[in-house]
Parts: structure tokens; sequence; C-alpha cells
């Protein structure tokens, strides 16, 4: 019967040696079969079985053993050990408890999207109907207490305290909305729950309801996730189809109801006061807190804002408890966080991991390292409001508290890894744009301040800046954090102000030698022509679009840096790596 | 409930939700700030009134947090100073350096903070966006280039006035106040009433300086220069050159525009009585004769008549056809002066000086300011154009000796000055009302409750035997609940809510006019209002019909109120106007 | 769908995923849209029909292994689940014929192998 056989999976855990599993697997192959077991065990190539940077891996089905390290002299040991008997090779014996626990993802990519059957069956709706059948909203916020969940949209609000806030508040409607106007660069966690698991997420919006006292609930979604809107409308539809949703829910007397709004694309609008006033129709720009909106809100009215990781962890809290939640995380963070892992790595995509894994387990254990090896560099936490963390803290545990410290913070869950072939200054500049791209205009501190920052970081990257500059950056960046009205002026100089604390020497060398180490800023660079390697083609001569390159066949051709553009042309037509580049 | 908390170590206690910029009045600290104006709601948009708590590095906004129990605030620290200080710098980075040629030049918020914080540099590069300057309604002239963004034109327009001429276009750096639509401000819903020009900070929003052609007329061998003062004018010019807020200059007025060398010096005072003998007249009609459907509407302000005509045009039936006293005046130095003097009406160019930016436009509104065969007023003057002519002519206004009048279209009654104030038109009415319909005058003459400055003022009055409701608005926004009254009364068939409704365009009547010195508060209304009301009280004659140059007119010239002649040169009509012109 | 009592959510908990038969799950969020799960569905689709293979095709949203869409997740009775990634429309024919038909595995393309979820 098949289901005697024996899988053996191999893999390549490195990255650069994909060509010799093949090999490996030819030797495999061939002492399974000097050995008779060929119609005993089924061998397969695996491109990745989650474990990186240990050489080859095997791993024996059913039985589950792994091995890593694994060199081609020790497959005879292993067939006989693991394949023939019933042992193990110890000392090549890998055991590792995994790294992603799995809460906000516990459905996504398990059950159908569109169906709320397959959601109810993973013990969806469970929670709701577990409150409707016992617990009142003070034991409800009780349970948000206990399991100590902060606000995963940025700034780590404990969740239990904005919704006692507004359910203390008097008002005679309340509401709440789930903030689903994700616009961080390379930052794509709620996408991903709502395109596969929309109900977690309306469960957990209903439930807020249900504990702050709100009739309504509001889901605010950004218009470029088409495929989070069909889906969350499906749903709403679903459940309301179900009574899960409307008058009367389960055939108690709580009623409530949803409707999306969608976001024009203006990234303030994730900024709850704007957020506010853009359902309400109004231009979105942040308003200043006090009154808060757990006070007044929408319509003046209190309002409980909470972010779509948020809403998807509530569920599960209420139908496992807060303690077994608490039960996950650090001191002050408790439960996951979901990362939107991005850049130079090697896995780039969704991890859901423990409050208090390091940055290096991230980047190394689940995301199988940097991408071709190279050596890491940075890696920028929080998106356009968080900064960058330099390689020699990736061990620090990964909290609110700890990226605080560091310069960055946890934002809402964007994480690019950098590696030396970005320049720093590069990277400030991209931040720094997105932010004055996405500034409202209201407050003048935010308005100009990034604009001006952005036109000191644009010479230095054009070789036109003096030290004085840096000076400037940091006064700039102080009255942005002090004196903007709202997050997003208050946090757009993180990313220049962290890349000045851990790189100011690369900042100084833009300054003062004119160089980018990185060979990002291209104003910087020089282009000369190798005569050792020169064959004396032309070709670059011709594809020289400012006629720059002079000389001839016998004396050989330079470049004239004068009416050299720096485009890097002749770099990429030449075929004999002549043209050198710093 | 009073708060207790300390502000630079000093204790204060303050009622709960004063905000910590008012709280820190009241231990002799003047928070500066460009965008916090007394009249409108804190637009958080400038970042300059920034403070500390005692123990915190953040920084509030002073204009917008309310101060809390037990709070330690502190308003300013080389910290504090120097944030400001760069703030400030953003701020002039994006403003034009041509102080000189503008016209708020030595009496513009934003350079008296630059000097006051010694600004000696530009620390930052200068950029400015190429906006054109507006000045298509003939009033205003709105520069963008000059416009900081602090709001408060826009919340002027939009809360104040209910306009919602001007709004804020695009975003970031890019954003600037426009009319929606990037139109011109003339084919916009604006009404011209200045208010937008008054609150301004700096210079980019101001009157259309029209001195140059009051300086040419006076120049002009052909011409007969004749000017008319409003009565708002001479309690608030005097601020210009250091009186007390409110004096009464009227005698220096006289002495004055004399010595600028206007041939006569009328009142529009005067002119106010006139509108009294029409429109009482026409309202005792409306109300004993049924000659006209009431509520009657007063129609002295060109914005409010702008504004009915765009917004509310199906209340044009309700509206007093009698002309504003700046165009009786006018009409009349064209046709009864001149015929009396012997003057060709062609020769006479009338000034007139109005603490109004609306006036400039009503001089043009419609063929009825022609009634004398030509334009009736030539040009029309604001308070701060008149406060300029005297600086430029040198005369020292505050030892310039009294003078008297020399009577003809200039004496008037308590009741004619009173028109520069909320209310005061009403009241001047119901005194003359009340003889004709009961044959005797008033013994209390002052309508107490009329006055002051809520925004709509309701009254009942005892007219032989009669009761007679009536209604004050002033402030724009303040129009919509007045007229809604009447709406629903016809709609509904019921009893009239009012028999007769004035209405002001300006906060506190013309007092609070677009056209006035800078720095209007409720304070200063009040303190310019009891100028007029002191008049009033000073007065030998209190009431129109009893003044004895009126009483002339009448018999000399007009005949009777509401008479052929009265109808032709002191009546106009009213048309429904689109709100956008294209 | 008729409202459901909370007996209902009850016994549809207790009843837990449908995990029966032979069933192949593609995700299908904008991750593995834009890597071409679209494609693969309708493959898969069509080519199960051909040949008369009785297998589910389902839909599921992102796995988080975006570096590696298409995903397409495989359960067929007396194998382990397992996670196919980088699915191309060849691919996704060899997972019918070699992983659902023929019973073994498919090489070069394996993520993930899963001892098997508890129903």
């Amino acid at each position: 019967m098949e289901t005697d056989r024996k899988i053996i999976l191999l893999a390549d855990t490195e990255q650069s040696q994909q060509d010799k599993l093949r090999d490996f697997y030819t030797s495999f192959a061939n002492q399974i079969k000097d050995k008779g077991l060929e119609d005993a065990v089924s061998l397969v190539r695996a491109s990745d079985i989650g474990i990186y940077g240990k050489g080859f891996a095997v791993k024996i089905l059913p039985r589950g053993i792994v091995y890593t390290g694994v060199k081609e002299s020790d497959i005879g040991a292993i067939i006989d050990a693991s394949v023939k008997g019933q042992g193990t090779v110890e000392r090549l014996l890998f055991s590792e408890e995994p790294k992603q626990i799995r809460i906000v993802l516990r459905n996504c990519g398990v059950i159908d999207p569109e169906s709320i059957d397959e959601y109810i069956a993973c013990r969806g709706y469970g929670a709701l109907k577990k409150i409707l059948s016992g617990m009142n909203p003070a034991g409800v916020i009780e349970e948000m207490k206990k399991s100590g969940l902060r606000g995963r949209g940025g700034a780590g609000y404990p969740t239990w305290m904005k919704w006692k806030f507004t359910r203390e508040s008097q008002g005679d409607r309340k509401y709440v909305i789930c903030n689903a106007d994700e616009g961080d660069p390379g930052a794509y966690m709620d996408r991903s729950v709502l395109e596969g698991d929309p109900h977690s997420v309306i469960e957990g919006l209903i439930i807020a309801g249900y504990a702050i006292g709100a009739g309504m609930g509001y889901m605010y979604i950004r218009a470029e996730y088409p495929l989070a809107v069909e889906r969350v409308k499906k749903a709403i539809g679903q459940a309301y189809e179900c009574g899960l949703l409307g008058k009367n829910i389960l055939g108690t007397d709580f009623s409530f109801d949803i409707d999306i709004r969608l976001g024009a694309g203006a990234f303030v609008c994730g900024e709850e006061t704007a957020l506010i006033a853009s359902i309400e129709g109004k231009r979105g720009t942040p308003r200043p807190r006090p009154p808060y909106p757990s006070v007044s809100g929408l319509w003046c009215k209190p309002t409980a804002i909470n972010n779509v990781e948020t809403l998807a962890n509530v569920p599960y809290i209420i139908m496992e408890g807060g303690d077994k939640f608490a039960l996950i995380g650090t001191e002050k963070s408790k439960g996951t966080k979901v990362f939107a892992l991005t850049g130079k790595v090697r896995n780039s995509g969704l991890v859901e991991v423990p409050m208090g894994i390091t940055l290096r387990e991230i980047v190394f254990d689940i995301g199988g390292g940097m991408l071709g090896d190279k050596p890491i560099k940075a890696v920028q936490t929080g998106g356009p409001s968080g900064g960058v963390i330099p390689v020699d803290q990736l061990d620090t545990p990964v909290d609110y508290e700890n990226l605080q410290k560091l310069g960055s913070i946890m934002g809402s869950g964007g994480m690019i890894v950098m590696d030396e072939s970005d320049c720093i200054v590069d990277i400030a500049k991209f931040y720094l744009g997105f932010c004055v791209e996405e500034s409202c205009g209201k407050c003048a501190p935010c308005r100009i301040g990034g604009y001006q920052m952005l036109n000191l970081l644009n010479g230095i990257a054009e070789g036109s800046g003096s030290l004085e500059d840096l000076d400037k950056l940091r006064r700039v960046a102080l009255a942005m954090q002090r004196a903007s009205l709202c997050a997003l002026g208050q946090t757009a100089a993180n990313p220049v102000m962290s890349t000045l604390r851990y790189f100011e020497q690369e900042y100084r060398e833009h300054i003062v030698n004119r160089k980018c180490r990185s060979h990002k800023c291209r104003s910087l660079m020089t282009y000369s022509i190798i005569q050792d390697k020169c064959k004396r083609c032309r070709v670059c001569v011709i594809n020289c679009p400012v006629n720059a390159i002079e000389g001839d066949r016998e004396k050989g051709f330079f470049i004239d840096v004068s009416k050299c553009v720096k485009c890097g042309k002749c770099f990429e037509v030449c075929k004999f790596q002549a043209i050198a580049k710093e | 409930m009073l708060i207790r908390a300390k502000i630079n170590g000093i204790e204060v206690q303050v009622e709960k939700g004063t905000t910590i910029l008012e709280a820190a009045g009241t231990v002799q600290v003047k928070i500066p700030t460009l965008c916090k104006h007394p009249d409108l709601h804190a637009s958080a948009a400038c970042g300059i009134c920034i403070v500390k708590v005692r123990g915190s590095a953040k920084m509030l906004r002073a204009c917008c947090t309310p101060l809390e129990e037990g709070m330690d605030i502190i308003t300013h620290d080389p910290e504090i100073i120097s944030v400001r200080r760069t703030v400030l710098e953003l701020i002039l980075s994006k403003h034009p350096n041509d102080c000189l040629k503008c016209g708020r030049n030595n009496d513009c918020e934003l350079q008296k903070l630059a000097a006051d914080f010694g600004i000696r540099q530009e620390s930052f590069k200068n950029f400015l966006s190429p906006l054109p300057p507006d000045d298509s309604t003939g009033t205003i002239v709105l520069e963008p280039q000059k416009c900081i963004l602090c709001g408060r034109c826009v919340d002027v327009c939009q809360n104040m006035q209910n306009v919602w001429a001007l709004s804020f276009l695009e975003r970031g750096f890019e954003t600037r106040i426009s009319p929606a639509g990037d139109i011109k401000l003339a084919d916009s819903p604006c009404v011209r009433c200045g208010q937008c020009s008054n609150h301004c900070p700096t210079g980019a929003i101001v009157e259309k300086d029209d001195t140059n052609r009051v300086w040419a007329a006076l120049q002009d061998p052909d011409k007969y220069c004749v000017v008319q003062i409003a009565p708002a004018v001479r309690v608030a010019v005097g601020e210009a050159f250091g009186y007390p807020v409110g004096t009464n200059l009227t005698k220096k007025l006289y002495a004055l525009l004399r010595r600028l060398g206007f041939k006569a010096v009328f009142d529009t005072n005067f002119a106010a009585d006139v509108t009294i003998m029409e429109e009482g007249t026409e309202f005792v009609e409306r109300l004993t004769k049924q000659k006209g459907p009431l509520p009657l509407i007063t129609t002295c302000c060109p914005s409010w008549v702008d504004f009915m005509e765009k917004f509310h045009p199906d209340m044009i039936e309700y509206f007093s056809s009698c002309k504003s006293p700046q165009e009786i005046l006018g009409v009349l130095a064209k046709t009864y002066y001149a015929e009396m003097k012997g003057i060709d009406p062609a020769k006479i160019y009338v000034v007139s000086i109005m603490p109004c930016t609306s006036k400039k436009y009503e001089i043009k509104r419609c063929e009825e300011m022609f009634a004398s065969g030509c334009q009736d007023v030539d040009v029309s003057l604001t308070t701060r154009e008149l406060a300029r002519m005297i600086k430029q002519a040198g005369i020292d206004f505050v030892n310039l000796p009294d003078e008297d009048p020399d009577h003809i279209l200039r004496d008037y009654s308590g009741a004619g000055v009173i028109f520069g104030a909320t209310g005061g038109v009403m009241e001047a009415a119901l005194r003359t009302a009340y003889f004709v319909l009961n044959g005797k005058n008033l013994k209390k003459v002052d309508f107490e409750e009329l006055r002051g400055l809520n925004g709509v003022k309701e009254a009942e009055v005892q007219i032989d035997g009669k009761k007679i409701r009536v209604a004050i608005a002033h402030g724009l926004s303040n129009v919509e609940y007045v007229l809604n009254k009447v709406r629903e009364a016809k709609k509904n068939n019921l009893e009239i809510p009012y028999h007769f409704i004035e209405v002001m365009a300006c906060a506190g009547g013309c007092v609070g006019g677009g056209g006035q010195p800078y720095g209007v508060t409720d304070e200063l209304r009040k303190k310019r209002a009891g100028g007029l009301y002191q008049d009033d009280r000073d007065c030998s004659v209190r009431f129109s019909h009893e003044n004895p140059y009126i009483k002339k007119l009448y018999a000399e010239y007009l005949c009777k109120p509401l008479g052929e002649k009265s109808e032709h040169l002191l009546h106009t009509h009213y048309k429904a106007r689109p709100v956008y012109v294209k | 769908m008729a409202k459901l009592t909370p007996k209902d959510i009850d016994s549809k908990i207790a009843a837990g995923l449908d995990e029966s038969g032979d069933w192949i799950k593609v995700g299908m969020s904008t991750c593995g849209m834009a890597a071409g799960a679209g494609e693969v569905f309708s493959t898969l689709q069509q080519e199960a029909k051909k040949r008369n293979l009785e297998v589910r095709i389902k839909k599921c949203g992102c796995q988080g292994m975006c570096y590696a869409e298409p995903l397409v997740e495989v359960h067929c009775a007396g194998l382990p689940d397992v996670v196919y990634g980088r699915v191309d429309k060849e691919t996704a024919i060899k997972i019918l014929e070699k992983h659902i038909s023929a019973k073994t595995l498919v090489n070069d393309n394996i993520y993930e192998v899963r001892t098997r979820r508890q129903a």
C-alpha cells in the first residue's frame, strides 16, 4: 500500500547550491537502490522545508525526523538508521520549535474566504455566540484586559482601555470603526487578513460593538484593495443572511449593522481623526485631540477605532480566554504580531510571530536569510513612521517599547530587510518622500518641514550637501516631532533621524567625500574606462547619449567627466567589464 | 467647574474647558500663534503655540488643548523657543520676502512674529509656488502665494459666514486656498464681506486698494470731490492711530476730510435717517395696508443682499426695496445737493468711507445705483484705506482740532448713528415706526433687547396695542435659522414668526465689518458699538423723523417717503443670481 | 441561508471543517492572483474534469509564503498534505497526474509538508 511507503524529502537549506541538490538526490537514490529499498520509499526534492542555512536537509515521513548538514558521506548512515530501521543519527538530528504562531492568520490559507460555513467550522462566530449567551459588555472588556492586547495599527494603545473609555462616554449613539486603510509602503498584513479571513474581522467588529454599546460599525477600507473589498462585502452579506448582523443577532436583543466606506488613497486617512473626517465626507485632515474619538468621534459620537489585525485577534481571545492569549509575548506586549517581511530577504511574505522574538530569528530562521547571502545592513520597521535598526541590534526582542528605544516603532507591521547595496541616504529619501507626498498639508511643521528636509537630503545625495545640513536636518526633525499635529508629521522624520543615529558616517561620506558606498546615488558616481580591459570596440562611444566618451582606437578611449551625466549606459553595454563605476 | 493647575509654576484656577492658551493669559503670558483667532475654532495648523507639560518631552498645542486638573505647564524654555523659531523659519521659507510691497506691511502677524523671534537669515531655501493673485471681485484681492494656510479665512468663510467660497485645494506642500474648482473668486459664491481679509494674519487676502483713484480725483480740477463717512468708521479708525477702541472721532474726521481736499463732507448717518424714513414707512405700509408681504427684511448690507440673491432667492419678496445709506447719500449728493449748489452732477465725485469691502461691489450692483444719471457713488474706501490716506498725507490725526459739520446731508439723529451696530437698523426703524403708527414718540427710546452680540436676537415690541415680533441676525451663518422659521410658517400656513428682520453679514454688524482695522474680537466689537450707542445718547435728536434736515429734505425735494421721487432715487430691486457663475 | 441559532453554531463548530476526500486548495489572495493563481485554479478545474478525477478544487487566502506564490495545497488520501509553491500550468497538471493520480510527490516545487491536521 502507498501509505506504507516512507517519503524522504531532500532540500537545500542554503541558496547557493541548488544545482548540487540534484547530485545529492542522485547519490541518495543510488544508495537506496543499492540497498534494495526503492520500492519501500519515495524520494522527493523539496524547494523549501522551512529550515535555512544548514546545508542539505533530509526529512523522513511519516516519522517526521529531520536531519540537517547532511553530507554525501552521511547518506548511508541515515538510510540504515531511519529508513531501514527505526533509529536516528543523533549527530545530524535537527529539532526546533516552530517560530511562528498563528492567531491572526489562523484561518488564512486554510478556509475558503468566501464561505461562512468554513469560517464557522473553524470555530468562527463561536466567540460571538459565547458573548451573546452569557457575557456582559463589561465581561468582554475584562477578558480583553486579561489578554493585554494592544492596538496593532501602530501606536499600541491597550484595546480594552479604548473600549472602556468609549463604553463610558455619554452618547445616544456610538460607533465602531475598523481601520483598514493600510498604507505603509511594503505592508499588506491587513489586506491578507481581509482577503483570506474576512469573517474574523467582522466578528471582531461585532464584538467590539457589543462591548462599547454601538449599534453601527464601519469598515474603512482603502479602495486600492478591490479584492479585499469584494470579499468583505460578500462576507457582510453572508453574516446578514445568517442573522449574525442586523436586528436581534442570534435571537438576542443585540442589533448591529456594518457598512463599508472606501478610502480614496490618502495615507493620512489612516490617522483616526482624519479617517473620521473622511467618513463624514469632509476633507481628510486630522483635527486636534482632545477630544479623543472615544469621547467625540464619528458624527461627534463616542467612537472606537480598531485596526484589522487587532479585531482579528478578538474572536480568538474571547474563545480561548484572555489568559491563554497573554501567555504569548513579552511582559508589556502580548500575543503575536504579523509582519510583512520584504526587501533583501529570501522569503518575503507574511509572518506571524510571538512578541519578543528577535529580528534575527525573523530574518534568518523564518525569512530564510539574506537574498544572495549578502551581509545584512539593517532592518526597517514601522514603515514611513519607523526607522532602521542596524545589524548590531538584531538580537533585540521585538516589542513596542524596544523598537521605540531603538528609534523605530512597531508600526503596522512592515519589515524591510536591507543589505549593503542599500544606500542609507537613499532609504531616508524614500521614506521621507513618501511622507511629503502624503502630508495632508494642514499643519506647517509637517507640510513645510518634510519638504525642506527632503530638499536637504536631495542635496546630500547629489553631492551638494554640507555638514551644516546635518544640523539643519536634526533641527527640522525636532520641530516636526514636537510641533506636528498628528502622528504622520510627528513621525515623518523618524527614518531620517534613525539613519542619522546609526549611519551618520555614511551621510558624511556623501557630504565630505562625495561618495555613495552603495552606488545608489547617481550624482556621486564616477565612470571611467579601465584601459587594460578595454578592447576599443567603441560600443560605449556609440551608446553614450551625451558624447562624453572621447578618444580613438589608437590612443584609447576616455570618459570626459564634465560631460558625463552618469546614466550608466556605458557600464551596461560594455561586454568586457571595462567600465569602472565608483 | 474650576480646574486648578500650574502655568510656569504659578497656580491658576480656570473654568473647565479653558485652553492652555487662554489660561496662560491669566498669568500674563501671551503664547504666540499664527492660526488661532478668538473668533474661530482652533485649527491647530501653525504649530507655533506649542508648550510642554513638566517632565514630558512632548509638546502640546496651547490653542486647542484644554487645561486639565493638576497640569504643570511650561510655556517657554530654550527648547520650546527653538522649536517655535524653526517652525516660523519653515513658514517663512514658503512665503515671499517682499514685505515692503505688501498690503499688510507693518500690520502683519507673521512679520511681527519674525521680528519678535529675531529672524535674521534664511536658513532654508525659499520655495514659492507660482500662484497668481485673484482680484476678480474688485473688492478683495487673494494672494495665495502669501498664504500660510492657517485656515482662518476658510473657517470664516465656511463656518462664520456659511458662504463656502474658499476652501483648501490640493494637499501636502501644494495645499492652497482657492474657490473650489479653481475658479475666480468673482465666479464663486463669494459675497465680498471681506471677513477673510479681516481675519487673515498676513497679506494673503487684502482689500482692493482704491486710494490712488481718490488721490487722482482730488487732484482733478474738473472734479468736485465730496465724501461721506459711514457710522461704524468713526469708532474704529482711531485704532490705527493709538486711540482707545471705540473712541468716536466724528468731528476730527470732518476736519480731516476737509484737509484732505474734499469740497464737502457728508455723513452717511444722515442717509441712514433717510433709510429709516423710507424703510420704516415701507414696514408700516406692509403691516397696516398689506402693501407687500411680511416679514420685511432689511437690505442695508450688500453682502447680505448678495448672499440672499445667491442662496435664498425665495426671500426676495420680503426684502425692503430701500437702498443702503451709502447709495442714498450718493444719489442725493448728485441730485439734491447738486441742484441746491448749482453744480453739474457729472462733476461731482462721491467718495465713501465704509467699514466694508462689499460696498465697493455695491456701487455698481445694478442699474439703480446710477439713479442720478451717473454712478451715484464713484469710489468706496474701507476704514483701512482711509487710515493709510491719512498717513500718506502726513496729517497728525491725533492732534487735529474738532470741526463742526456744515449741516446739509450731514446732521444726523441718534437713530442714524446706531446703524453701525447689529440691531441698530431695527432699533432706529422701530423708533420711527412707533411714531408713524402711534402719532407720538416713544418715551423709552433704547431697545436694549435688540443690542449685543448674540448671533440671533428675537424680541417682541408693543406698538399701538400690536405685538411686533422682530429678529436680528448677524454673521451669515446665523441667517438660516431665522429664514427657516419664516419658511416653515409659510409652508404650514402658520402665523408669521416675525414682522421685521434685520440682517448684517458681519458679526457685530458694521462695527465688525470686513474693511475695519485688523484684530477684531467680540471685545472690540462691543467697544466700537459702545461708541455708537454713546453717540446716540449724546444726540439731541434720537428719531430719524425728527431730524430737521430730514424734514427739510422731504419738504424741499422728496415730498414724502415712498413718493414718486423717492421710489425713483432711493429704491432698488433684487434678482436671483447663480451661486457659481460658470 | 436561514438565520442561525446559537445551537447551529455549536453543531457546525463541532462538525469542523469538511476535509473529506481529495482536495486541492489554491491561494487566491492578491499575492497569489498577481503570481498567476487564477490560471492555476482554472487549469486544475479543467484538467481534473478532463481526467475524471474526484478532487475538490478550492480557494483559500494567503498562507504567508508570498515569495512562493502561487501556492497549491494538496490533500490526498495516503499522502501527507503538501504545499507546492511557484506553481504554473505545467506543475498544476503534474500535481494532478503524479500527486493525485499516481500518489507520488512532485519534485522541486514542495514548500511545506504537513503532518495531517486534526479534523
